[in-house]
């Protein structure tokens, strides 16, 4: 599913943020990206949905290059791929129903089936009867759902999500958690960005640790949450 | 585009003309107020062209007599002149005619002329040009055929006010492009930044169109459309407050004296013209708004990577 060959990434005028990255993420994957906050784990995500080029190296996403790609290219990618950040990026003017169902409207799905997807979405994760409300309105952990659900709507390959329970208390972060295994099981590749060792520490899972922007170790841990959920 | 997505495109269109709305009107009021000096240039380019056209089209030459002349000499000039190519008719004003034209033209002051003998005035031939030989150099050239004649004592046409008329009409043409233009820019870059506002008003809403896959085109469409609605409502008003001035004016006419009489009646601006205002308002708004679009999204997305 993902694949980098030689990435790195400098940043002007001589920061270097990521150098000579290597690896794999098979289809139906979950990998943390881990590592303290400067590692790069952020600068990685932005190459992965083309937010960021890199430098050098080749990065292939279901076997498309996706290192040089026009605007079109890269709104076409972003389409099959959903994003979840620590910072929720609701839109505080409109209803969680809304900001659902932005997401597959600008993709040219009718207002009407739009809001319908979103609809089962919500409900779907527990959201049932707060669809109505405002992001103001919603605990971090529901603005953290309807974020989730608005990377779900146009039915993705691959979730990439960075510092998703940065902003939770330990419990909500850990449903959190529990709702991306539940996604993965679908079949939907999921790449989580997260310096949070105790979220890592429960769910177990492949690890591939970052060190100033260098890659240096891949671990598997027993998934502990996986078999909890 | 597909029909839903434009759909999209107009409920955020209204949505931002709704929630910046007097932000949209002071850009329209600055649009009418470019179109509405411009427009004016237009109204009083075509009212001067229509009254040196008809100017033209009444252009006549005064051949004043010489006063020893009898009444079959002068038949036989009247005769010869007629026989110019260029020449219209003639026509032939005794003494006793000028005498009382003028006395109508001084109207209420016509006991100025008390005390005068009645053939103070010179009887004169009015030479009336073909139409298609009122050409200024054609004009020139008769004139100076008239003046060869020994009839003849003095020979008199409104060449200099047609000459002058015409050097006005060419310096409102000017004119009109020259503070147009300044204004236009003006207007292009107030255009400009308003939308640059609509923009940063909705700026998570772009950032967060872009990451779910939005195309550069659906992100820039609403705020092209509503450039080109703040084009065009400016138009419109500059065309209203035209309308409005045109009606004071033609109100106002009888006492702006009698250099305006000629024009009979003011003209409002015809059809070509009201299409020429509209398509700058449209033009104005949807060019603001490209540039802008363009800088604003350059500069913000290399900001973006950055961050």
């Amino acid at each position: 599913m993902i694949q980098l060959f030689h990435v790195s990434k400098t940043y002007p005028p001589n920061y270097q943020a990521l150098t000579d990255i290597n690896f794999e993420v098979k289809k139906g994957e979950f990998v943390f990206l881990a590592g303290p906050s400067g590692a790069g784990k952020s600068t990685l995500l932005k190459l992965l949905f083309r937010q960021e080029e890199p430098t050098e190296g080749q990065i292939l996403i279901d076997g498309q290059n996706i290192t040089r790609l026009a605007s079109r290219g890269v709104a076409g990618l972003r389409r099959r791929i959903g994003l979840v950040f620590q910072e929720f990026k609701l839109l505080t003017h409109l209803t969680a129903l809304e900001n659902v169902a932005l997401a597959a409207e600008v993709i040219g799905m009718s207002k009407n089936a739009s809001r319908t997807r979103a609809y089962q979405l919500l409900r779907d994760l527990g959201l049932k009867e707060r669809y109505d409300s405002k992001p103001l309105g919603l605990s971090a952990g529901e603005q953290q759902r309807v974020a989730i659900a608005r990377a779900l709507i146009n039915d993705p390959m691959l979730i990439l999500a960075d510092e998703p329970t940065g902003n939770l208390d330990a419990d909500v972060a850990e449903e959190t958690m529990r709702l991306f295994f539940k996604i993965r099981d679908r079949g939907t590749t999921i790449v989580v960005a997260t310096h949070d060792l105790q979220a890592i520490h429960r769910a177990g899972t492949r690890i591939v640790f970052l060190q100033r922007g260098v890659l240096s170790n891949e671990v598997r841990l027993s998934p502990a949450l996986e078999r909890r959920k | 585009m597909k029909i839903s997505l434009l759909g999209f495109v107009f409920r955020r269109v209204r949505n931002s003309l709704w929630h910046l709305f007097w932000t949209h009107c002071l850009t329209a009021v600055t649009v009418a107020m470019a179109l509405y000096v411009f427009g004016a240039f237009v109204f009083l380019e075509t009212n001067l062209q229509r009254l040196l056209k008809g100017w033209g089209d009444e252009i006549q030459i005064s051949a004043y007599l010489d006063k020893n002349l009898n009444s079959a000499e002068v038949q036989a000039l009247v005769k010869r002149i007629e026989a110019y190519p260029e020449v219209e008719r003639v026509k032939q004003t005794s003494q006793e005619q000028a005498w009382r034209d003028f006395q109508t033209a001084l109207g209420g002051q016509s006991g100025l002329l008390a005390g005068l003998p009645r053939d103070v005035l010179p009887a004169s031939l009015e030479v009336s040009i073909k139409p298609g030989h009122q050409d200024g150099p054609v004009v020139e050239q008769l004139a100076r055929r008239l003046r060869q004649q020994k009839e003849f004592t003095a020979v008199d046409y409104p060449q200099e006010w047609v000459e002058g008329l015409g050097l006005v009409l060419l310096g409102v043409g000017w004119a009109k492009w020259i503070f147009g233009g300044v204004l236009f820019m003006a207007t292009f870059f107030i255009v400009g930044s308003t939308v640059k506002l609509a923009m940063l008003a909705r700026q998570d809403e772009i950032e967060i169109m872009q990451l779910v896959g939005a195309s550069e085109n659906l992100i820039q469409a609403p705020f092209l459309l509503e450039g080109m609605i703040q084009g065009v409502a400016g138009a419109i008003a500059s065309l209203i407050l035209l309308w409005i001035t045109f009606q004071f004016l033609r109100g106002e006419m009888p006492s702006l004296g009698g250099f305006l009489m000629p024009l009979g009646r003011l003209t409002f601006l015809d059809l070509r013209s009201i299409g020429l205002l509209l398509v700058l308002g449209w033009l104005l708004g949807a060019a603001g708004s490209v540039f802008s679009l363009r800088r604003f999204l350059k500069s913000w997305n290399a900001s973006r990577s950055e961050a």
